[in-house]
């Protein structure tokens, strides 16, 4: 269960990209997060994964209130959380096998796991015949499943999709969030932040609607609506 | 899983040393240039140290008895000399042992032997060396010696002032020790710039891998290890090139500055630098991993600090 009480985030004195957020997430739950450029959709993911801190308010995760988490504890946060991003964030001199195996690497995971843990989840984004293939050789929408590959490296409870699907095609979009459904079937809340519509029409799931830093709907099976 | 994530760390500072391999020869050249200066300093220390223990420790004042004075008489002045708070100790050399050194000293001259026989007596005087407890002393004794109540007894005083060679030792020492420190001081600047410059690189070449770690949850090990790591190894790779460098030119030169500073050495083996660096070297290579450790983990702990933030 992730629970927003009463949070806003001021980047500065007169601009809020968040406004009194009151929201809960249960565990298992797939949520879209739609509303215009700066509506606070990505600010919303970053305070999840403790990339920023909220200004007011507390965010709770799974009964741990991550609202002023030490330094030292956003690993432990973050190997529970993976995030998948718009421009992929791949490491180009690194195979498909090995962008993966680097995030179990360097979170301590011992070589046997890797090995191990590696090919299933290859197997799981349907990328077992590009284990070795470079980034610069896969398309756009392989290059999505391998950072989600490795955003489900550490097997996480939450995974944070930013505009996933912001850098491709329609076919490749639909594939990504065939994806995104398989892995919330498998327990994993998904919250996917997006300005395609079609996609959020069709998924029939809970939508968030930001604007301006604050939520203005919030439907169990919503539609893509501003 | 210590050893497994000691590793991981390990190799990626390896990837960072190959990824700038000139900054990091920059600073490996630096950084055994600045060992080798406080290598330097430190036998310059030692090395005067030596030089002036050694001078003090010379006869610096002896006296000649005249002619026909008993062994009694010379007996008793060296006691009397002997019971005086700032002697150290008394050597009394009699005029047939003085005959027996000048021969000893002139076998290979033949000449002087028959010139001896020609002569009846003994013409050598009967003498007395004496060793102050420091020497300051001296003078005073000098003076004490030269009053009247020995006036019949001696004939000589000889007397050579070492205080003005020592405190010019001194001076020099503390100059060279000065002008080491300022050098190291330099250098151990240059170190720094030039190690925090190479972590500064080293990131900005690993900032893709670096906000990928931060994004999947890396320990603050795993990401700041392979820079200290590589810094600590630079460290130690110049500890061995100054070693490999210094240890040679020691051993070569050390006989030479042994002949000339410790020439007429009165009591036991001259000091030896190198005799000294194989007696010493866990200190010395001690100092030098200290210094080089020190400045690399102070540069790049500052470098990382400003550059990579959390």
């Amino acid at each position: 269960m992730i629970t927003f009480s009463n949070v806003s985030k001021k980047y500065s004195r007169d601009s809020a990209a968040l406004h009194e957020i009151n929201i809960k997430i249960p565990t298992g739950d797939f949520v879209s997060i739609v509303g215009q450029s700066g509506a606070g959709k990505s600010t919303m993911l970053k305070l999840i994964s403790a990339e920023e801190r909220p200004t007011n308010g507390k965010i709770v995760i799974d009964g741990w209130d991550i609202t002023k988490i030490k330094k030292w504890q956003v690993p432990h946060l973050r190997r529970q959380i993976g995030v998948v991003f718009q421009d992929f964030k791949l490491l180009p001199k690194k195979s498909t096998y090995e962008n993966v195996a680097f995030a179990m690497e360097v979170g301590g995971a011992r070589t046997r796991e890797i090995r191990e843990s590696v090919p299933h989840i290859l197997k799981l984004v349907n990328l077992t015949n590009k284990a070795t293939a470079y980034p610069g050789e896969l398309s756009g929408g392989e290059k999505q499943r391998v950072a989600i590959a490795r955003a489900l490296a550490y097997k996480p409870q939450i995974l944070l999709a930013d505009e996933p699907t912001g850098n491709l095609d329609a076919l490749h979009s639909w594939d990504i969030v065939q994806l995104l459904i398989k892995i919330n079937k498998l327990g994993t809340t998904v919250l996917l932040a997006t300005h395609n519509n079609d996609i959020v029409n069709a998924l029939k799931k809970r939508v968030l609607t930001l604007s301006q830093g604050k939520v203005v709907a919030d439907k169990k099976s919503g539609t893509y609506k501003l | 899983m210590i050893g497994v994530s000691f590793f991981r760390v390990s190799k990626a500072a390896l990837q960072n040393s190959w990824r700038n391999v000139w900054l990091t020869l920059a600073t490996l050249v630096i950084m055994t240039i600045t060992l080798l200066v406080v290598l330097l300093l430190y036998y310059a220390n030692i090395f005067g140290l030596e030089v002036i223990k050694d001078i003090e420790q010379k006869v610096d004042l002896s006296v000649t008895f005249k002619d026909g004075i008993s062994e009694q008489q010379v007996n008793e002045v060296a006691k009397t000399v002997s019971s005086r708070s700032d002697v150290q100790g008394v050597q009394i050399i009699s005029s047939e042992q003085a005959l027996e050194i000048f021969k000893q000293r002139n076998i290979d001259k033949p000449f002087i032997e028959e010139s001896l026989k020609e002569l009846e007596e003994n013409p050598l005087p009967a003498s007395m060396f004496i060793v102050a407890k420091e020497p300051k002393f001296y003078e005073a004794i000098a003076g004490f010696l030269g009053t009247d109540r020995f006036a019949e007894i001696i004939d000589e005083i000889h007397f050579e002032d070492s205080r003005l060679i020592i405190e010019r030792l001194i001076s020099l020492i503390e100059t060279i020790k000065n002008a080491g420190l300022i050098i190291s001081a330099v250098f151990a600047g240059l170190v720094v710039l030039i190690m925090f410059n190479t972590v500064r690189l080293a990131i900005y070449s690993f900032r893709e891998e670096i906000d990928i770690m931060h994004l999947v949850g890396a320990s603050r090990w795993f990401i700041r290890g392979p820079f200290v790591i590589e810094s600590i190894l630079v460290a130690l790779i110049s500890v061995v090139m100054a070693n490999a460098i210094a240890w040679p030119i020691i051993k070569a030169v050390a006989p030479t500055l042994t002949t000339f500073f410790f020439e007429g050495h009165i009591q036991g083996e001259p000091f030896d630098i190198y005799v000294h660096t194989l007696d010493n070297w866990p200190n010395i290579v001690g100092l030098q991993l200290a210094v080089a450790v020190g400045l690399a983990m102070f540069s790049s702990i500052i470098a990382l600090q400003r550059y990579l933030k959390s």
